[in-house]
């Protein structure tokens, strides 16, 4: 990366062409003879030569068991302590914040970096954080060497082109020092419900620049030692719709990182600073080791798998997400090369989401007790190249990636994964959230409000069980918020909140339903914005499972007896990507989520398993008469009221 | 009639605590609970007084309902929804329980949907009526519902219930006509707060126990009138209190979290004996612990509580913390040679190792006994020998591979289990803004006292009790409970524009109906009413609960309610703002009608120097120690020794860890200090 000579802003933001990483010091990469930087010798080698044996190529083999000089016993209870310190600042969060995404969607995580900004822990919040919070704080420390910060530093950081995930994220950072000495972080990263930019809510779907999805800001400070820095609260408040919820977001983070210090503090004044750091860096060892046990266990070969992005809100046209998942020995390496190239649309993602996504796949088929740090990332290389879908370049969009692309890279890595251990991986989810943007006037306080709603989907049937109905997508863990909460906050009429029949792709082990709503607007008008996908391609199903049904997002104007999508209702490009349509009083709004993919064979499913499911609702007659070849009679007389 | 006797049921054993208030004596005893009919050990148990017509109370903390609850073996439950709202509990809230485990299945309702039914009606967030409730179709419905016998008992939850109840009051009146055998649950009268999925769950799970716990509590209260017992017969409710039996069949979801309770109480009574304000309590079993604090005097109360993940019940209850960890945690080795202990559990069966039911596994119980700490001819007062070889070799299988002694395996399987505690001891504290030094940490339970010096040591709390009784200390909470009622209602306001005649009409509603609750239970004079409310700044989604101290509001005392919240939200977060609107959310109301408490016993003097009955060999950190073993029946008041040293009773052992110090008390309570030099307890 380069900045201009004064400093002030960035003339080119320089890439390995290889992995996609963003090069921040031009010195430390090599020249290429063919043209074009790469990071380091193993990209160097991977770019001349191609693919190659992962596990040779590493020179890893010895690094799967853990050799540290601290004991286990210790180690565990460091990372004991560390979790308990990043769990404490995620309550201080949820309990403290203004957004809803925040305190009911728990869209933040939290953690504790050693003094390279390297991540010793993270809170168990959102997933597409915790893999995504390492290159984010990397990109601070990496423009902000030690001898720049004092005590009492609060730097505050969204730039999706300097390891940021998309420009709602916003990452705060506190250096901690102890007796003059650098000896760590604590970090808090939350998605702030507005942000300016074009729409409310600032998920512009129909973007094709950064420009117009709020305000971007580079890792400034926020508070100088101990002090706000009113120049930098006033700037960002000014751009915003909602400066009060703001506010209160950012007291609640810095809240977070205030406390994660003095915790931290009290934890290092029992190690002492250097027995600290080395026991921390033998964390990251022993996770490391247990990540590449986890690999070494899986079959080594290349496995490719591939899905698509159905369009970017823009152009009507599909974007493919391929992948090649390569693993030998204890390594595993996951290309992306051969995805499309960057959308006009803002569905686009900074590498920080394929990585974060591609972490996220593989913690959901290994050993769940292993402790998420920058440790247990090692032994897994993502490769994207510069200027793809998933990798974007300064200043094409990206609002839109980070909620819709993450569980669609999750999935399609799993797609991969699922030639190699079959019984660990189920069918697609729903992997989408239709996320519904909306703002307005409050008539009663004459303030802006904004809102995100978040819908579930059906997991997919996995060897054994059914998917889950009504679920967060794989790269958030979100709740939904109630409906007395939603109507007595904002000006809609809930009509209907239900599970959808027939959702569910067909198996042995059916796909689990999504979940689907109606709304009726009470207000003059609102604003409505709305990013989602699923609604041509469906979620594929595994081992002969059948696809589940798509997502749907429709109007019915008053006066009108007809459903319609937003191409037909407002001329929009896409049914499922589009910004600041006008609803008014009377209009209804109807959002169906898809279900799960099935997984094996439907005619193994047993007939008496499926009449249940009809009694209950979750199959049509229709449907176990056509997937499964199950005739159910009607019943003389309906128990419904 | 001076007796007042507690009872606690266990899945093993049911608890006997008497309380003779003249004699000013306790007497505690156990008796096998036999599987499947509760009442029996009960029965049983209750020969052990000579005279029950002596008895003035009777107070049983029962699992029926919790059991029934977790082991899904309740009603066939009908749930009535507003149109359009049926799957509520089947969508949850779309959050998963772990991140990273795709084999997770989401819990179901206590329903099948097939029974999920709707009906025609809405209430909006105003309160106002905007679709009339369709009494012929529910008429309909209950005839159906009577007729087919499909069902067993009925939950009804519409929208907006808690601003205007009319539909589900008008819904109970049809049933009560057309199908008067079927008990209706109505979410108005469990839970009248927003969040329709919290209140959903929460009216489920009473509907769901409702048939069986009638049937229990009235064969329960028969039997016990038959064996002689003339005093109040009364059930332990979740919030520690008691309540009748007639009030527990009318609301049965109030029992759910009752078992817990009844240390809490006895600790709080012991804190206020010993002028102790800050305690923190842990009750360690066999799989679990349970956690819980008193605060100045009080006990916490909450009703954010998850039975199992996805399963919320919102009633009042103490609030006590559940962590999986407990003396059958199962220690084990990961791929790379990490060691963990727990969350899985040997439970009673096959139990660890050292009971000889076939486990192989190590468990803490397993390490505390090839430490010396358990003596295996010695537990639960003789009644069981343990295995000391099997133990040896269970821990074995996590020594060998790191080349450590058997000694040295079961010292690390403790210190991780003590960090796991510490971890959920800290968690409560921190988390309310509390500061551990400013605790003294109380055990009891069958392995809590085994802990108590690690944990003291770990968490920096300088002072540790182990009281009397701590195998029976809950029953023995029991005997001393109030009787209390709590009720809360959702009413949103703001600082910007306060509603004085509608808060004031709510508080005034509220007041009512929790002394008329205690009224009908026979409670008429001397309670107390406490009000609350629940605020937080307009926009945020969590609350701080801020005591009310006037019983009406007045525009001029306004002031200094804003104020009060401003300055505990600062003293909690460390943050305020200032100028910021204040939402006030639930208002709540809490009559108390206390009961006398029990005057301890006082122990003997002690007349000369504690007596060892044993000396044997103990392993701690610092070594392998020749340690005294006391009895604790043989100990007086102002006995004191150092560590290290063990005392023994027939449930537990408490451990003294070299450089701590014990000391007994006039009550016969265990008094341990950190550091040789520590003051005396008294």
């Amino acid at each position: 990366m380069r900045f201009a000579a004064n400093g002030f802003y960035v003339e080119s933001y320089d890439k390995c062409c290889n992995c996609g990483v963003l090069l921040y010091r031009r010195d430390a990469a090599i020249e290429r003879d063919k043209g074009g930087l790469v990071c380091g010798k193993w990209c160097l080698q991977w770019a001349e030569n191609g693919a190659q044996d992962v596990a040779a190529s590493s020179g890893a083999a010895d690094r799967a068991s853990y050799r540290g000089k601290t004991d286990v016993v210790d180690l565990k209870i460091l990372d004991g302590n560390l979790a308990s310190i990043c769990r404490d600042m995620g309550v201080t969060v949820m309990r403290t914040a203004y957004s809803p995404i925040f305190s009911e969607s728990l869209d933040f995580t939290c953690g504790l970096f050693d003094a390279s900004g390297a991540m010793i822990a993270v809170g168990d919040f959102c997933p597409s954080m915790i893999g995504g919070m390492p290159l984010i704080v990397q990109a601070i420390v990496d423009e902000y060497p030690v001898e720049t910060l004092e005590e009492g530093d609060v730097i505050v950081h969204n730039d999706p082109y300097r390891g940021g995930m998309h420009t709602p994220e916003h990452t705060f950072l506190k250096p901690i020092f102890r007796q003059g000495a650098l000896v760590g972080f604590a970090g808090a990263i939350g998605h702030i419900g507005e942000i300016g930019g074009m729409v409310p809510g600032s998920f512009f779907a129909e973007a094709t620049e950064a420009f117009s999805e709020g305000l971007r800001i580079p890792p400034v400070r926020i508070k100088r030692a101990g002090q706000d820095c009113p120049d930098v609260w006033k700037m960002m408040l000014a751009n915003v719709r909602t400066p009060r919820a703001n506010y209160g977001d950012y007291r609640a983070l810095i809240a977070a990182v205030d406390l994660g210090e003095r915790r931290l503090l009290e934890l290092v004044e029992r190690y002492g600073a250097s027995g600290f750091a080395g026991a921390a860096a033998d964390l990251l060892d022993y996770s490391e080791a247990r990540m590449r046990a986890e690999i070494a266990d899986i079959p080594d070969g290349r496995y490719a798998f591939e899905d698509m992005m159905e369009d970017d809100g823009v152009e009507a046209r599909a974007l493919p997400i391929r992948t090649a998942v390569h693993v030998g020995g204890n390594e595993a390496v996951v290309d992306f090369n051969g995805t499309a190239p960057q959308a006009r649309g803002p569905m686009n993602t900074p590498l920080s989401v394929p990585q974060a996504a591609a972490f996220n796949a593989f913690l959901q088929i290994t050993d769940f007790t292993i402790p998420k740090n920058a440790g247990c990332f090692r032994p897994i290389r993502v490769l994207v190249p510069p200027g793809c879908l998933l990798n974007v370049e300064f200043p094409a969009p990206s609002v839109g990636g980070n909620t819709e692309c993450h569980p669609r890279i999750v999935y399609t890595v799993l797609g991969a994964l699922a030639q190699a251990v079959p019984d660990r991986v189920p069918a697609a989810d729903g992997g989408t959230w239709s996320n519904f943007l909306f703002g307005g006037t409050d008539p009663r306080t004459g303030e802006y409000y904004t809102s995100y709603d978040l819908h579930t989907v059906g997991w997919g049937g996995r060897n054994g069980a059914d998917g889950n109905d009504a679920v967060s997508s794989m790269n958030g863990n979100c709740r939904t918020i109630p409906v007395e909460v939603y109507e007595t906050r904002y000006p809609w009429l809930v009509e209907d909140w239900s599970l959808v029949p027939d959702s569910g792709g067909a198996g042995e082990f059916r796909g689990g339903l999504g979940m689907q709503k109606t709304i009726l607007c009470r207000a003059d008008e609102v604003v409505v914005s709305h990013v989602g996908d699923r609604q041509q391609v469906a979620p594929w199903g595994l081992n002969g499972g059948g696809v589940a049904a798509l997502a749907a997002t429709r109007f019915k104007l008053a006066g009108s007896e007809d459903w319609n999508d937003a191409r037909e209702t407002y001329g929009k490009v896409s049914p499922s990507k589009f910004a600041n349509v006008v609803v008014r009083a009377g209009d209804r709004v109807h959002i169906a989520m898809p279900g799960g993919g099935g997984w094996g064979d439907p005619a193994r499913r047993p007939p008496e398993t499926v009449v249940d499911d009809v009694l209950d609702g979750y199959l049509s007659r229709e449907a176990a008469q056509s997937a499964y070849g199950v005739a159910v009679p009607v019943p003389e007389k309906p128990g419904s009221a | 009639m001076s007796l007042h006797l507690g009872i606690d049921t266990g899945g093993t054993f049911t608890d006997f605590m008497l309380y003779d208030e003249e004699q000013r004596s306790l007497k505690a005893w156990k008796v096998l609970s036999t599987p499947g009919d509760p009442t029996a050990a009960v029965i049983t148990g209750l020969q052990q007084v000579a005279d029950p017509g002596q008895i003035s109370s009777v107070r049983l903390g029962t699992t029926v309902a919790t059991n029934a609850l977790l082991e899904r073996r309740g009603a066939r439950v009908a749930y009535l929804a507003t149109r359009g709202f049926r799957d509520v509990p089947f969508i949850q809230r779309g959050n998963r329980r772990s991140h990273y485990d795709l084999s997770w299945v989401k819990p179901k309702p206590f329903c099948l949907r097939r029974h999920a039914f709707e009906v025609t009606e809405r209430v909006d967030h105003t309160g106002a009526v905007i679709v009339p409730l369709d009494v012929k179709a529910v008429r309909r419905l209950a005839r159906h519902l009577a007729e087919t016998g499909e069902v067993e008992a009925v939950a009804v939850n519409l929208l907006f219930s808690f601003l205007r109840p009319d539909h589900e009051l008008a819904i109970r009146d049809i049933f009560a006509e057309e199908a008067p055998d079927l008990p209706v649950s109505l979410s108005y009268e469990i839970d009248p707060r927003w969040k329709e999925d919290q209140r959903a769950m929460t009216t489920l799970a009473d509907a769901y126990v409702k048939p069986l716990v009638g049937q229990q509590v009235r064969s329960f209260r028969a039997r016990v009138v038959e064996a002689g017992v003339t005093g109040r017969i009364a059930l332990m409710k979740s919030n520690g209190s008691e309540m009748s039996t007639e009030a527990a069949e009318a609301q049965p979801v109030n029992l759910a979290v009752s078992g817990p309770t009844g240390g809490v109480t006895a600790a709080k009574h012991l804190a206020a004996v010993k002028s102790i304000d800050n305690l923190v309590t842990l009750d360690i079993g066999g799989t679990s612990t349970d956690v819980s604090v008193v605060v100045e005097g009080r006990e916490r109360f909450t009703d954010d509580y998850e039975l199992e993940f996805g399963i919320p019940l919102r009633v009042p209850m103490i609030d006590i913390r559940t962590i999986g960890a407990g003396g059958g945690s199962i220690a084990w080795i990961d791929k790379v040679g990490g060691l963990h202990v727990g969350p899985e559990s040997a439970g009673a069966n096959p139990g660890p190792a050292c009971y000889g039911f076939g486990g192989t596994r190590p468990t803490v119980t397993d390490a505390n006994l090839v430490l010396g700490r358990i003596d295996p001819q010695s537990f639960l007062g003789g009644k069981m020998t343990l295995d000391a070889a099997a133990a040896r070799a269970a821990i074995e299988t996590v020594a060998a591979p790191h080349g450590w002694s058997v000694e040295q395996a079961a010292l690390a399987i403790l210190r991780i289990m003590n960090n796991n505690m510490v971890g959920a001891l800290r968690a409560v504290l921190i988390e309310q803004g509390f500061d551990p030094r400013q605790f003294t940490l109380m055990t009891f339970g069958g392995a809590g006292s085994l802990h108590v010096c690690d944990l003291m040591h770990e968490a920096n709390i300088p002072l540790g009790i182990v009281p009397n009784h701590p195998g029976q200390f809950s029953a023995y909470g029991f005997t001393m409970a109030d009787a209390r009622s709590d009720r809360r209602r959702s009413t949103l306001l703001s600082s910007r524009d306060f509603d004085l005649a509608r808060a004031n009409a709510v508080l005034a509603d509220l007041s009512r109906e929790v002394l008329e609750d205690l009224h009908k239970q026979g409670h008429d004079s001397g309670i107390e009413l406490r009000r609350s409310m629940q605020m937080r700044y307009l926009g945020q989604n969590y609350e701080l609960e801020v005591p009310l101290t006037v019983d009406r509001f007045t525009a001029e005392g306004m002031e200094a309610i804003w104020r009060d919240f401003h300055d505990r939200f600062e003293e909690r977060y460390r943050f305020h703002l200032p100028d910021e609107p204040i939402e006030m959310v639930d208002m709540g109301c809490t009559a108390i009608a206390h009961m006398p408490k029990p005057e301890l016993p006082r122990l003997p003097v002690a007349a000369g120097p504690a007596e060892p009955d044993a000396t044997r060999m103990v392993t701690f950190e610092e070594g392998c120690l020749p340690t005294p073993v006391f009895k604790r029946h043989a100990l007086a008041a102002g006995h004191g020794f150092d560590g290290p040293a063990l005392v023994e009773e027939d449930v537990s052992v408490t451990v003294v860890r070299p450089g701590f110090r014990l000391e007994v008390d006039v009550y016969g309570n265990l008094v341990i200090s950190a550091g040789k030099t520590a003051n005396k307890g008294a």
